[in-house]
């Protein structure tokens, strides 16, 4: 009989054999990317690699994940959905704002979102956080994963206009696009700081800490608004 | 204060509280263009912090929570539908038909080396390969059917291979066949890749050559993309791995990527080479903005990129002096061995 244990809330560890992070399926009898099914007490739970998601690692590496049931995300650069389908599991009466600004994925990206009634799909430059203004309330959390060498300038220009003043951002920094030749230590560093004091949105930094053995070379980071008064 | 909503145009008073509301009519693809129109026109947004979906709400656009979200799912799944259709550009058409050449090429060679071995074993005499050995055996199948007038009959006759039986022929001329259809299809595809940019870059096609220039594109990701690009990245395109390590660590930096394949520098004599890829570079970025902004074929372009290269030739005549035995490192060494 397998074991059902949670981890945060939607968030699920079974033990099965051995221990799989899960998440509870929205759309049962269907995996998104060939992940493995597992039926528990009735319900069907869609197992989740933290090697193919930062997020999933995230929540391995011991970080507090401030999604709920009725969460509303902001997710930039969304890619195929891997992550994304997880987010729409957790946040299952909530929504999720998922931008990507490749074609390429958003089909993929749109395949997922047909059939997952809380995921809208946005094909916009996360970079220009105006453009999709008129599409996207105020969010809980802000999950940014987008690889780009001014990915922190882009995550605190999305929670300036987007995240409520009590929520939460999330993102995964990537050493090796901002500068490949740096130390990633030093990278890392550097990242931090500017969440903190470059921009119009400064940032407390809750945790941080690099997502080995999952990912090389990233860094998982939860902050939250620092309050302007 | 006016603003633009996905659901409508809203004036807001003094303290965000919706004044006047102009709604959109319920239709899920009229919504979306409004969407993508929206989108484009750069004006305005909401202000920062906006609550949407207590506008919706509160104007009367829908009556629930769950109305507002299945609405906008809908409406964002048909404007990102709309988009991805219109994504299909004639640049990235041609980067589709570059990477099936590419996938063409790499199955060719493995299918023609197998029935190289393959037949080897029947006709080893032939000295044929790939595309000719394909076609030959194709025609013939065993050695036995090769015609008098064929230049090889006579090594057929006495070859020292065995007899090719008919279950085997089958085998071996419907595997020629199949590597033959593959031939063509490249030629077809060559064909395609070069009408197309003839039409889309045709300064580009003129100065690189179609086939490289549609590899530009590919690497680039699009003829906007590539049209961004500094000449000095254009310059190395292709060569990554040097250029890294060449940052990374004191490796010298890479003279050409790709375009190395292009004749003007691949006949070059080896000291001349960097240089000319510096100018054909620089030439082809300019190139590729004319054929994005404007489209229209400029020849001027050719004949200064000649008149550079000549020039690079006139004033690099003799190979350089190494270096070596200048500097003060090798002298150091010397010295430690003694």
């Amino acid at each position: 009989m397998p074991e059902l244990r949670t981890l945060s809330e939607g968030i699920f560890e079974i033990i099965k054999g051995k221990k799989y992070l899960a998440t509870e399926n929205l759309d049962p009898g269907k995996a998104v990317y060939g992940e493995k099914l597992l039926s528990v007490e009735g319900s069907e739970y869609r197992t989740w690699d933290p090697r193919r998601s930062k997020l999933g690692a995230m929540v391995l590496k011991k970080f507090r994940i401030p999604l709920a049931q009725d969460s509303k995300v902001l997710y930039l650069g969304a890619a195929s959905g891997t992550t994304v389908s997880h987010v729409s599991d957790i946040v299952s009466d909530g929504a999720v704002y998922a931008v990507e600004f490749s074609p390429r994925s958003m089909r993929d990206l749109i395949g997922l979102a047909a059939r997952r009634s809380n995921l809208h799909p946005i094909l916009a430059d996360a970079g220009k956080p105006d453009i999709y203004a008129h599409l996207v309330e105020p969010v809980d959390v802000v999950f940014q994963d987008v690889a780009q060498p001014n990915q922190a300038e882009i995550a605190a220009r999305n929670a300036a206009r987007y995240l409520k003043s009590d929520g939460y951002l999330l993102l995964a920094i990537k050493s090796r696009s901002i500068d490949t030749t740096a130390n990633p230590k030093q990278v890392f560093r550097d990242e931090v700081k500017k969440l903190e004091q470059a921009f119009d949105a400064k940032f407390e930094i809750l945790n941080a800490r690099d997502l080995k053995p999952y990912h090389e070379d990233h860094l998982g980071v939860l902050a939250k608004l620092k309050k302007s008064d | 204060m006016k603003l633009e909503a996905w659901f409508g145009t809203l004036d807001l008073d003094e303290d965000g509280e919706v004044l006047e509301s102009d709604l959109f009519s319920i239709n899920v693809r009229e919504l979306a263009l409004r969407s993508l129109s929206l989108r484009d026109a750069g004006k305005g947004f909401p202000p920062a912090g906006f609550d949407l979906r207590s506008a919706a709400l509160a104007c009367g656009f829908v009556e629930s929570d769950k109305e507002y979200a299945s609405l906008l799912h809908e409406v964002t799944l048909e404007a990102a539908k709309l988009q991805v259709s219109g994504a299909l550009t004639p640049d990235q058409r041609i980067i589709l038909a570059v990477e099936a050449l590419d996938d063409i090429n790499e199955t060719v060679n493995v299918l023609s080396e197998r029935l190289s071995e393959w037949y080897g074993g029947y006709f080893p005499e032939s000295g044929l390969s790939g595309e000719d050995l394909g076609r030959f055996i194709a025609k013939y199948g065993s050695r036995r059917n090769v015609d008098p007038e064929n230049p090889l009959y006579a090594k057929a006759v006495d070859s020292m291979g065995a007899e090719l039986e008919a279950p085997d022929e089958a085998l071996i001329k419907g595997f020629a066949g199949s590597v033959c259809s593959l031939y063509d299809r490249r030629k077809q595809i060559e064909g395609y890749i070069e009408s197309s940019m003839e039409n889309i870059a045709p300064n580009l096609s003129l100065l690189a050559g179609p086939m490289l220039g549609a590899r530009l594109i590919s690497i680039a990701g699009s003829l906007e993309k590539l049209a961004a690009f500094p000449s000095s990245t254009i310059q190395v395109i292709g060569a990554n791995k040097a250029l890294f390590k060449h940052l990374r660590s004191r490796a010298p930096s890479p003279k050409h990527g790709i375009i190395f394949s292009h004749p003007l520098i691949n006949t070059a004599p080896w000291w001349q080479r960097g240089k000319i890829a510096r100018a054909l570079a620089a030439k082809l970025a300019m190139a590729a903005r004319m054929d994005l902004y404007s489209g229209e074929k400029v020849p001027s372009l050719e004949e200064k990129l000649d008149a550079k290269v000549q020039q690079i030739r006139l004033s690099n005549p003799e190979p350089p002096r190494k270096k070596q035995e200048s500097g003060a490192k090798p002298k150091g060494k010397k010295k430690r061995r003694q």
